[in-house]
């Protein structure tokens, strides 16, 4: 069942199909007409002269290769208009990494509940420090998704972030440690 | 004349230096087993020493502008030094505290450091951020942080506790029982005997851990994401040992390492000797080695 729900969900998110523009089906058509004439024009009755054949015959080759060429690119834009490209296939984010999105997003806004001040100067490498070393644990998560434990680095990192900012902006406004 | 005008200057030169004299700190306390000492300072540095009485003393200097707040009650000592606010104060303040015997010491600072030694307390806790902590002598528990100062413990105590983001870590001198060391990008060096519990983490830090001997069910575990681990284990060792990395290279005395057929990873199962205690070792890209002392 749920096999089925998510071959439907899958086809109805396809793009829609589309007529190509009524102008291209004119084009096509009378290039069609001359292509007619042209196969007239081969089968001339013996009564003709050869040579008045031959120079009719120049004259209009360089007209085919327009026609094969117009031919080619009606349908390579027919083509290009009616069938559905494939989108680049990107794997749905494990379950750890769910559960850093989430962490990240708590700690972030703990971060920002806290009041602004110019941070002192003791505090900033480490807080660098803290931040780079989360992207690169996200990083290892997002490699191994099977490492839950991970995510207890992740949260250290992100609690130990939390409580030097907390500190150094108490350190900054005068609140008592 | 002549003498007079020389002599005027070096007072006129003098003076602004006088207005600059340091304040002396010198009080004392009396406080029995049980009791706690706080000591709060931000720069400077703090020593710490024990001795043989039933008080304790705060002694050394202060840089002009600082004061010293104190809060005493019967069984609890408090002295902070304040720094005025918006002030160019330079300098902080030196202070000796001297403590005596199983009480609990708590000293918090930020650029100062901390020594400790010849201490025999109840617990001692001392935490710094830019500072370095030095600690030496007995304690009943022991914890310990920084930020970016080194922290080199040598206190004998049957629990220790040791934090830093970018410091280093260095402990030794005969800890046993739980041991809890945590990086962020430092280095940690333990060097154990007789161990209960011991966990050890960093990310980009490297953990080297040796251990003199695991309890009966003891467990030892250690995590990096990119940081190196080396573990130093006793060849009659009683453990169950399990090594896993995702990128990272696995050396081991015992045990062979086992490679999926397909996809990164390498990991070992062994027993070690009845196999009582567990010994886990969790690394993401960082390499692994594991040593049996004879």
């Amino acid at each position: 069942m749920n096999e089925h729900d998510d071959l439907s969900a899958r086809l109805r998110a396809l793009p829609d199909q589309r007529v190509p523009p009524a102008r291209v089906w004119q084009g096509i058509a009378a290039q069609l007409h001359e292509e007619a004439q042209l196969r007239r024009l081969d089968a001339v009755p013996a009564a003709v002269p050869a040579d008045a054949v031959t120079a009719e015959r120049a004259r209009r080759r360089p007209r085919r290769w327009a026609l094969g060429v117009g031919l080619g690119l009606a349908a390579a834009l027919a083509v290009l208009v009616v069938v559905p490209m494939p989108t680049p296939h990107t794997p749905p984010p494990s379950m750890l990494q769910r559960q850093a999105d989430v962490l990240a997003g708590e700690y972030q806004q703990a971060m920002a509940a806290l009041p602004a001040a110019t941070l002192p100067g003791d505090y900033q490498p480490a807080l660098h420090e803290l931040d780079a070393s989360a992207r690169s644990i996200r990083a290892a998560i997002a490699e191994n998704p099977r490492s839950g434990y991970l995510l207890g680095q992740l949260q250290r990192t992100y609690a130990l972030r939390l409580e030097l900012t907390q500190q150094a902006v108490m350190a900054a406004t005068g609140m008592p440690t | 004349m002549r003498t007079l005008l020389p002599l005027s200057a070096t007072l006129a030169l003098l003076l602004p230096l006088a207005a600059l004299a340091d304040t002396h700190v010198d009080e004392r306390h009396p406080l029995a087993a049980g009791g706690r000492v706080e000591v709060s300072n931000i720069a400077g540095k703090v020593t710490v020493r024990g001795w043989d009485r039933n008080e304790v003393a705060l002694s050394g200097s202060m840089a002009d502008g600082l004061t010293l707040k104190q809060d005493k009650s019967t069984n609890r000592v408090r002295w902070e030094v304040v720094y005025p606010r918006n002030s160019n104060t330079r300098g902080g303040a030196t202070l000796t505290l001297r403590v005596p015997r199983a009480v609990e010491v708590q000293l918090g600072t930020v650029s100062a450091d901390i020594d400790v030694s010849e201490v025999d307390v109840r617990r001692l806790q001392a935490n710094a951020v830019s500072g370095d902590i030095a600690a030496a002598g007995r304690s009943g528990e022991t914890t310990l942080g920084t930020v970016s100062g080194g922290i080199r413990s040598r206190v004998q105590t049957p629990r220790l506790e040791v934090r830093a983001v970018s410091g280093q870590v260095q402990a030794g001198g005969g800890i046993s029982g739980e041991i809890t060391a945590e990086t962020v990008s430092g280095s940690i060096r333990v060097e154990a005997e007789r161990v209960q519990r011991l966990s050890a983490e960093a990310v980009s830090g490297s953990v080297d851990v040796a251990v003199g001997g695991l309890a009966p069910g003891g467990k030892v575990a250690l995590q990096t994401v990119s940081g190196s681990v080396g573990l130093a284990l006793p060849a009659m060792v009683s453990a169950q040992l399990n090594v896993k990395t995702f990128s990272g290279g696995i050396q081991s005395d015992a045990g062979k390492v086992e490679r999926p057929r397909y996809g990164p990873g390498r990991s070992l199962d062994t027993r070690l000797g009845g196999g009582d205690g567990d010994v886990s070792i969790n690394a993401h890209s960082g390499s692994v080695r594991v040593t049996l002392r004879r």
